[in-house]
């Protein structure tokens, strides 16, 4: 205290002269001042910017013109003679050019320009100055009667390069584009005419009701029922060779057309959709009666036993008397102003009951007299009778469903049957060969309805290409895939990706933010936390495929095989066994349900006692007894997913299915947990740091209030992290909603037959296959058989990829933001 | 001659114990972490007395400059100092009994042998220059130091009787009947409605006149009802640093405490909003123990009954404020109250 009072000034410094005598001189190096710094960090940063928006604009330009329609050329070309004269006998093709580019020519080539040169026709244009030649590449279509959708003419071969009005490019549903003119639009019919058959001319021109059209007609037969009328099959071909004429026929006749297509897709999708999946899950219904009975049946017959009815009713009695005595004891609430102290044996008493009700009530449970897990001549007669209804019923339905089904299919038929009759006619400029309605079938044109759009982009003006270009967007978007995903739209695999992304963020985010609370809020700071963080932190740099390999072994093989066909250790195959040690199998689980309960009271006990006396260190013994507590947790855990795997009273969710797979593959549920697992880490280290962050008063406040340590996390941290656990989960969507090499393996197919999401029960599909962007890509880019053609969708597809992880991301934000509004307040 | 009277029960007391510093300090030096403080040489003549804790109270006649020598020398020496205790205090009915009450931060002892009673429906004012180990008493009490981890100590401390460090006791169930209010406001990130209710609703409440009544009656006790009636709803975090405070107070006696435990709970406010929260005091005063830790000694003045001096984790002099600010035993009580030292 005395020395408190002392003046610390008095001491002399040492310097003779004083302070502030000679004013030091100082300076601040350049490379401390601001500005170089600013430089050298902004410099850094543009460059990572444009890399970045590089990649974005390359993809954005790609993507954007990829639709744009180009100019149908009209392309005359022919090998050159010896002379350097043009070649006799050109080819003429239309095509829309995709590339253009400078090749090392040949020897053929260099010939053929060296003669050119000579003769001085060589076009301006063919040959650069270091003697490389041009060549462009045309994408010619007409796949029925070329092999090569694709192809390279070399600039010095060509005479001639037109754009006539009429040259059309049109999309067609199958074997892709078609160049072509239109030369008449066919529409078929059957008619009577009140003329027998031989007065009747066989080739008419006459007016119709689209103008000058010319009629063949082929005789089928005499009118039933109506002498001297007789039954012709007329085709009325419309604007033949006049192409103006011709697309405005068909542009016409087109909506329609569409319109009946369509009609087809929607009837077959309920045909094959709706009604084939009620008559499957009749087929289902009546096959889990069979195997439940089977099982039943072949149990009695080989004497598995099931536990006598008196020891049901002991377990049943026990197990409400146990209840009872739990809640007889509960301790009573403190009068105002009195602590609750409870006594450490009535609450060890009341666990070891409320463990026995447990055991006793699963027992009584799955031993119930009326249980169909058991093996009793009871049991099998009522299956048996079981079986009989649920056959019947499943007759009556089937039935019922499969009129129905007929009569869809006739109400297709007669709607095919009037598309047929529309055709229309795109002829080849070199062959006059036209458009068919398929490889096969040379000799019959295109149905309208198979034509998806035209365009004569030759003439066209800019507005009506912008239209074609967006309805082109409109297809790939709303569109499904077709073509071997090379045409068509990606309308599923969006859903697929977004579907995936959802649900991955859904299974990761309890599971990442159980994790960091536990690691960050109870666990005992310590090297052991340490090395799980490290761990966590290493699992991030885990290749990708290593966590598909690990998902397709344990999810779809392991935990999909159990969720299929149950433990294995069921009746049926308990029957397999000997006897004897079926019993055992039984009993020994049980035993095994006990030991769990035993361990299980252990932990909590060796739990209890490892807590230091309050304001104590622990003692040695309760840390022996802490990590002796945690060892049986992990114990507990272990061997209750033992019970589980080998319980014998589970036979699987999808028995009746097999051998068909439901879980047991590939699907959208290991997929989403397969990503989930890979970004556990992101979520965890996300979710620790934002909980770290949570200030410490507010915790103590809570505390203060007499909050437990639950009520504490619950209300006051996890609300207050929620922004950072937002970003977890943002980052986590980024890095799984682009992520492919696991896909491959868990889930990502190159076309699913249905979405994973339907108006059907239940709606969100976790067993199906789905399609996803990122594998979209890769497979159309790399595994497609036409990747030429494929280009603008694989461009687009990247581009929608960006577009979709940028969304989710955007919208997570400003979710993010709000909360942060709501959490951080702006005054201090 | 120094006397050791032993007595049965706290209230019975009325014979004044005289007690010689320089006798005192002989008996043994401060504990160790981990040694239980029984193994004090005091402490365990205390104890074996029954429950006195230690409280002293010296002659009249032997304050002056002598004890200031007595308290030097007793730190320098690392032996525990007798507090002077007025002996009027000793005669009332208390709710909190510190029993020898010590604390370590890992191997730093930050309170020796703390013996006091908190006298039922009083404010007793905790004094001291910083570090004196004032918080730390404060957080002893609802036990808010078990969530250090380094934290030890020895001694006791009751609850109306019940030990509050006794194994056996919930402390979940301690810090419901202690409310707090803290140096630096701290509203959770809710409604100012929710903050309000927040010990209610962690107690399982749901029924909403309940919750508005009890949010009604302590905002109105905290002087903030009229200034946020209309915006119960709003998020706390939009509030000025004075509401804040009056919100962390209205919070903490929401719950209808025994005790409310403040801890500086003027230091960051403007002089009007501090005379709201002090007017607060005063009215509560005679329905709720109240400790609070201050600087300001006028405030000390003007609402405490008690008042204690704390120095370097010993308490030095407890009495009655009156007695404390105009008549201290102490020299070292007079320096710091005069402001000539700390
Ligand atoms: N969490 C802590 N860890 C270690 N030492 C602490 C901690 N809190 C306080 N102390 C020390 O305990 C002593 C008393 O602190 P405190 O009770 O906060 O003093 P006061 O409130 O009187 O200013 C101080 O010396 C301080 O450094
Ligand atoms: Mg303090």
């Amino acid at each position: 205290m005395n020395q408190s009072l002392e003046n610390p000034t008095q001491k002399q410094p040492p310097s003779e002269k004083g302070v502030g005598m000679t004013p030091r001189v100082r300076a601040t190096p350049l490379h401390a001042r601001g500005e170089p710094m600013v430089w050298l960090t902004g410099s850094a940063l543009v460059m990572c910017l444009l890399m970045i928006a590089g990649l974005l604009s390359l993809v954005l330009y790609h993507g954007g013109r990829a639709f744009w329609p180009g100019d149908v050329q009209q392309v005359t070309f022919a090998a050159v003679g010896e002379d350097g004269k043009p070649g006799a006998n050109p080819t003429v093709v239309l095509g829309v050019q995709t590339e253009e580019e400078f090749f090392d020519p040949g020897e053929a080539d260099q010939k053929a320009i060296a003669a050119m040169k000579n003769a001085g026709t060589l076009p301006p244009g063919a040959v650069d100055a270091s003697g490389r030649a041009a060549r462009k590449l045309l994408r010619v279509g007409n796949r029925e009667l070329q092999d090569q959708p694709f192809l390279w003419v070399p600039l010095y071969q060509i005479q001639k390069v037109e754009t006539p009005a009429e040259a059309t490019m049109v999309e067609r549903m199958e074997w892709g584009p078609w160049f072509g003119v239109p030369a008449g639009v066919e529409v078929r019919q059957r008619v009577a005419i009140d003329q027998p058959a031989e007065k009747i001319e066989l080739l008419v021109t006459r007016e119709g009701e689209h103008g000058k059209e010319t009629v063949a007609r082929t005789i089928v037969g005499q009118a039933e029922g109506k002498p001297g009328s007789t039954v012709v099959d007329e085709v009325r071909v419309i604007g033949k060779d006049d192409p103006a004429r011709a697309m405005a026929v068909f542009q016409k006749l087109w909506p329609e057309a569409r319109a009946r297509a369509v009609e087809i897709e929607r009837l077959k999708e309920i045909e094959v959709g709706r009604i084939n999946h009620e008559i499957e899950a009749q087929r289902l219904r009546v096959r889990q009666a069979e195997v439940d009975f089977v099982r039943a049946k072949v149990a009695f017959e080989t004497g598995a036993p099931s536990a006598p009815v008196w020891l049901w009713w002991v377990g049943v009695v026990g197990a409400v008397g146990l209840l009872g005595a739990w809640i007889f004891t509960r301790p009573k609430p403190p009068a105002p102003g009195e602590l609750l102290i409870p006594k450490p044996t009535v609450t060890a008493l009341r666990a070891v009951m409320l463990a026995g009700v447990a055991a006793l009530g699963i027992f009584a449970y799955v031993e119930r007299p009326n249980s169909l897990l058991r093996a009793d001549q009871q049991t099998v007669e009522r299956l048996s009778q079981r079986l009989e209804a649920v056959r019947a019923e499943a007759k009556v339905q089937t039935e019922r469903l499969e009129a129905k089904y007929g009569e869809l299919r006739t109400q297709t038929a007669k709607i095919d049957e009037e598309d047929a009759r529309y055709r229309v006619i795109f002829r080849e400029v070199t062959t006059g060969k036209f458009a068919p309605v398929r490889q096969t079938e040379l000799g019959e044109p295109l149905r309208i309805s198979q034509v998806v759009r035209t365009i004569q982009p030759n003439d066209a003006s800019v507005f009506s290409k912008l239209s074609v270009y967006t309805s082109r967007w409109g297809e790939f978007i709303f569109g499904s895939p077709r073509e071997a995903n090379t045409e068509g739209g990606i309308f599923p695999v969006i859903i697929g990706t977004v579907t995936l992304t959802l649900l991955l963020s859904v299974l990761v985010m309890p599971l990442g933010v159980i994790a960091a609370i536990y690691l960050r809020e109870y666990a005992k700071q310590g090297p052991l936390t340490s090395a799980v963080r490290v761990a966590i932190n290493n699992l991030a740099g885990v290749p990708s495929i290593v966590y598909g390999v690990f998902g397709l072994g344990f999810f779809c093989y392991s935990v999909g095989a159990f969720i299929d066909t149950g433990s294995g250790v069921s009746a049926a195959s308990r029957v397999a066994l000997p006897v004897v040690g079926s019993v055992w199998s039984t009993v020994a689980w049980w035993i095994g349900v006990g030991v769990l309960l035993l361990l299980v009271l252990g932990a909590v006990f060796a739990s209890m006692a490892a807590r230091p006396r309050p304001g104590q260190y622990a003692t040695g013994g309760q840390v022996w007894l802490a990590r002796g507590a945690a060892i049986g947790w992990v114990l507990c855990a272990v061997s209750f997913a033992g019970l589980v795997a080998y319980t014998p009273y589970f036979n699987g969710f999808f028995e009746a299915n097999l051998p068909a797979k439901t879980f047991n593959a590939k699907g959208m549920l290991w997929s989403a947990l397969t990503l989930s697992l890979l970004t556990l880490p992101v979520v965890i280290v996300a979710t620790e740091e934002a909980i770290a962050a949570v200030p410490r008063t507010m915790r103590e406040g809570s505390y203060g209030c007499g909050a437990s340590k639950w009520q504490t996390i619950q209300r006051i941290v996890l609300p207050r992290a929620m922004p950072g656990i937002m970003t977890g989960m943002i980052l986590a969507m980024a890095r799984g909603a682009g992520e492919v090499a696991p896909l491959m393996l868990v889930g990502a197919v190159k076309l699913a037959p249905e979405l994973p999401v339907s108006s059907q029960w239940p709606f969100l599909h976790l067993d199906r296959n789905f399609m996803h962007l990122g594998f979209h890509v890769y497979d159309v880019g790399f595994q497609s058989p036409d990747s030429q053609a494929a280009q603008p969708i694989v461009w687009c597809t990247t581009f929608l990829l960006i577009l979709v992880v940028v969304t989710l991301n955007a919208s997570a934000i400003s979710i993010r933001s709000s909360l942060r509004k709501k959490f951080f307040g702006e005054t201090f | 001659m120094p006397t050791m009277q032993t007595r049965s029960g706290p209230l019975q007391m009325t014979t004044p114990l005289s007690v010689n510093p320089n006798d005192r300090s002989t008996t043994s030096g401060g504990g160790t972490p981990g040694q239980n403080g029984s193994a004090n040489g005091s402490a365990s003549a205390t104890a074996a007395g029954g429950d006195v804790g230690g409280v002293g109270v010296l002659d009249k006649n032997q304050g002056g400059a002598e004890g200031v020598t007595a308290f030097a020398e007793c730190i320098k020496a690392g032996r525990p100092f007798p507090a002077y205790t007025h002996e009027s205090l000793l005669r009332e009915d208390h709710v909190i009994h510190v029993k020898d009450f010590s604390l370590y931060y890992g191997q730093a002892r930050a309170l020796y042998d703390i013996a006091m009673r908190f006298a039922r429906g009083k404010t007793t004012a905790l004094i001291g220059p910083s570090g004196c180990g004032k918080s730390t008493l404060l957080r002893s009490i609802n036990r808010l130091n078990d969530l250090i981890d380094s934290v030890r100590c020895t001694g006791d401390m009751t609850l109306n009787g019940t030990s509050v460090y006794a194994p056996s006791v919930d402390v979940i169930d301690i810090r419901k009947r202690i409310g707090m209010v803290f140096q630096k406001s701290n509203p959770f990130p809710m409604s100012i409605f929710e903050n309000v209710v927040y010990s209610l609703r962690i107690d399982g409440e749901k029924r909403k006149g309940v919750l508005q009544d009890a949010c009604e009656r302590a905002l109105r006790s905290a002087a903030l009802w009229d200034e946020v009636k209309d915006r119960l709803k709003e998020s706390a975090l939009g509030m000025s640093g004075g509401q804040q405070q009056r919100l962390c107070i209205a919070r903490a006696i929401a719950a209808e405490p025994e005790v409310l435990l403040m801890d500086e709970p003027c230091s960051a406010l403007d002089p009007i909003a501090t005379l709201k929260v002090e007017e607060f005091i005063r009215q509560i005063a005679g329905r709720i123990t109240v400790v609070i830790v201050t600087h300001n000694m006028h405030q000390a003045a003007r609402v405490s009954h008690s008042t204690a001096f704390m120095y370097m984790g010993r308490l030095v002099e407890y009495g009655p404020t009156a007695d404390i600010f105009q008549n201290p035993r102490l020299p070292e009580t007079e320096q710091y109250v005069t402001g000539r030292f700390g």
